[in-house]
């Protein structure tokens, strides 16, 4: 278990939707260059926490310290330029746009980016999801395994201290999922702190270090996946789950 | 990025229609000079609205409240405050663009048809001041407006109407060239992923709002200085609708497409003056029949059809069918 988690420190998170309490008291730390999951059942706040770790909601309470500093009342697009880059559930492209315009857009909200050396950084990241030959086609006309890769791409395109990725292996063929595993652990290597949510738990193992589990708002276990996945309190919050499914 | 191929045929079109207009009034008679000067009236109109909408994605009902405001403003700092006409005109435009960000302001969480019906109300509630202030605005009897020009002769409106016009759309163009086009354009798409790709859509939108708010009260200085008197009618739904029409006719995602548009539509309206009300009912076919055959309006469409005399390389520029998905290797 890292020590430090220096370079994310999130304390008492909390978030309500009239009385439902989505996210309650949650901390927990990341370290650099980390890989972490996140899982739980569904409705457990896992997305509401990406959400809130991405500016995309305000917390009701708590804090999100990024480098010592609190960011958690800060727009989307503060957390955006300060290298917190995200994936969403349901691939959201700007759909009747190019392949290379929707990396241009993240690539050129910083404006001391120019479009020359954007349009290099968007080929590399292109040839290094397989997607170069697309550049010129609508984001609409797109797989949808082909929309989630370009979707990590535009978040690359912020070049991301902390990549968190919701459900990148949701419905994508198994050919395709291999590629994006790949990718996660390549990018890891590269130097990048990535938070993946997924239910696909046998893909999660195969990628994070440490796993955090949450159940109905609140986490429930932190720590090497083997360990947590054998944690009585996980495994009850799981069956008590697929039970009622 | 667009292949050029396509940006080549649209100029060459634009350049042809913009020379037609250019020597019209030289062999037209003075009615239809008139009559293409408020085509220009409306043409700025339809073009800062497709901007507005076809471009950013804001749906505004509250355009032609920036033209009346730009109009009566104008007028009003001439005959009330004694200003000069410049300056009254310079300090019309700034009030629009002020009134144009606070509108922003307060509609940055509403879209689609919660904006549309917020603008709606703010116009009609400008419209309805305008009516009961009558001890200022004159009210339905009309606010009489000193013109630009001395003489009766329509060929120098019609000249400084095609000249804001092109000056307009190049200008609107030029803002769409740079990234600040790119990021209207990703609001429009998905606001939510703009601000999580690290757009400031706050600012962008209210930036549109201001730049569209300009153009629709320069359209309102030059009409209400051209005829010369202003009624609240200026504001009412169905010139909202028309200009509506107009950019959706001539192509909501292109500035040509929009003037184009609104001088289409505005032509045929006049042609068919005669019919009377059926006239409308002509135009409603016109809509409906572009919707179902050019759905991106009528320029794209003319663009379309140039691309296909052409060799395939501009092909590569129109949206990728659905059937390419299937393999994964679009286009």
């Amino acid at each position: 278990m890292p020590a430090d988690h220096s370079f994310i420190s999130v304390g008492g998170l909390a978030k309500h939707f009239g009385g439902i309490h989505a996210v309650q008291d949650l901390s927990f730390g990341l370290d650099r260059r980390e890989i972490v999951g996140l899982i739980g059942p569904n409705g457990s706040g896992k997305t509401t926490t990406i959400n809130m770790l991405t500016g995309v909601l305000r917390p009701d309470d708590g804090t999100i310290a990024v480098d010592g500093v609190d960011m958690a009342r800060s727009p989307a697009h503060h957390f955006a330029r300060s290298g917190i880059a995200r994936t969403f559930q349901v691939p959201r492209l700007f759909r009747r746009m190019t392949v290379m315009e929707n990396l241009m857009v993240p690539a050129l909200s910083d404006p001391s980016e120019r479009r020359a050396s954007a349009t290099l950084r968007a080929r590399e990241i292109l040839a290094f999801l397989r997607l170069d030959h697309l550049a010129d086609d609508y984001a609409r006309a797109l797989s949808g395994g082909q929309q989630k890769l370009l979707e990590l791409g535009r978040a690359l395109m912020l070049k991301p201290r902390l990549l968190l990725l919701d459900e990148p292996f949701a419905g994508v063929h198994p050919r395709l999922l291999e590629q994006i595993i790949d990718h996660i652990r390549s990018l890891n290597r590269d130097g990048h702190t990535i938070v993946v949510v997924d239910h696909n738990l046998e893909a999660i193992q195969s990628v994070v270090s440490r796993t955090i589990v949450m159940t109905r708002g609140r986490k429930i276990a932190d720590g090497a996946v083997a360990e947590v996945l054998q944690d009585p309190e996980v495994v009850r919050a799981y069956t008590g789950a697929r039970a009622k499914q | 990025m667009r292949p050029m191929p396509r940006l080549s045929f649209s100029h060459a079109v634009q350049a042809l229609l913009l020379a037609v207009a250019v020597l019209l009034p030289l062999v037209v008679g003075a009615y239809w000079t008139h009559v293409g000067a408020i085509a220009w009236y409306y043409a700025l109109l339809a073009a800062s609205w497709a901007l507005l909408a076809g471009y950013a994605g804001q749906f505004s009902f509250a355009h032609m409240a920036f033209a009346a405001l730009g109009g009566y403003a104008s007028a009003l700092f001439v005959e009330k405050l004694g200003l000069p006409l410049p300056l009254a005109i310079i300090l019309a435009l700034f009030l629009a663009m002020v009134m144009g960000a606070l509108i922003a302001a307060l509609v940055l969480r509403l879209s689609g048809p919660y904006l549309a019906l917020f603008t709606l109300a703010i116009s009609e509630i400008f419209r309805l001041v305008l009516v009961a202030e009558d001890e200022i605005t004159r009210g339905m009897l009309g606010l009489e407006v000193p013109g630009f020009f001395p003489g009766s002769s329509d060929r120098p409106y019609y000249y400084l109407g095609l000249a804001l016009v092109v000056l307009c759309v190049l200008g609107m163009n030029m803002l769409l060239s740079t990234r600040v086009g790119l990021f209207l354009r990703a609001i429009r798409e998905d606001e939510g992923a703009a601000r999580t790709s690290g757009i400031d859509t706050t600012r962008y939108k209210i930036l549109v709002f201001v730049v569209t708010s300009g153009i629709a009260a320069l359209a309102g200085t030059y009409y209400g200085h051209f005829i010369g008197i202003l009624t609240p009618n200026i504001a009412i739904l169905p010139e909202m609708g028309l200009v509506i029409a107009m950019a959706v006719i001539g192509g909501i995602e292109s500035l040509p497409g929009a003037v184009i548009g609104a001088v289409v539509v505005y032509l045929l309206s006049e042609s068919l003056r005669s019919y009377g009300e059926w006239r409308f009912v002509l135009l409603g076919l016109v809509l409906i029949l572009v919707q179902r055959f050019a759905q991106n309006g009528l320029f794209p469409f003319i663009e379309r059809l140039g691309r296909k005399q052409r060799p395939a390389p501009a092909l590569k520029a129109a949206p990728v069918p659905a059937n390419s998905v299937e393999d994964g290797h679009a286009g």
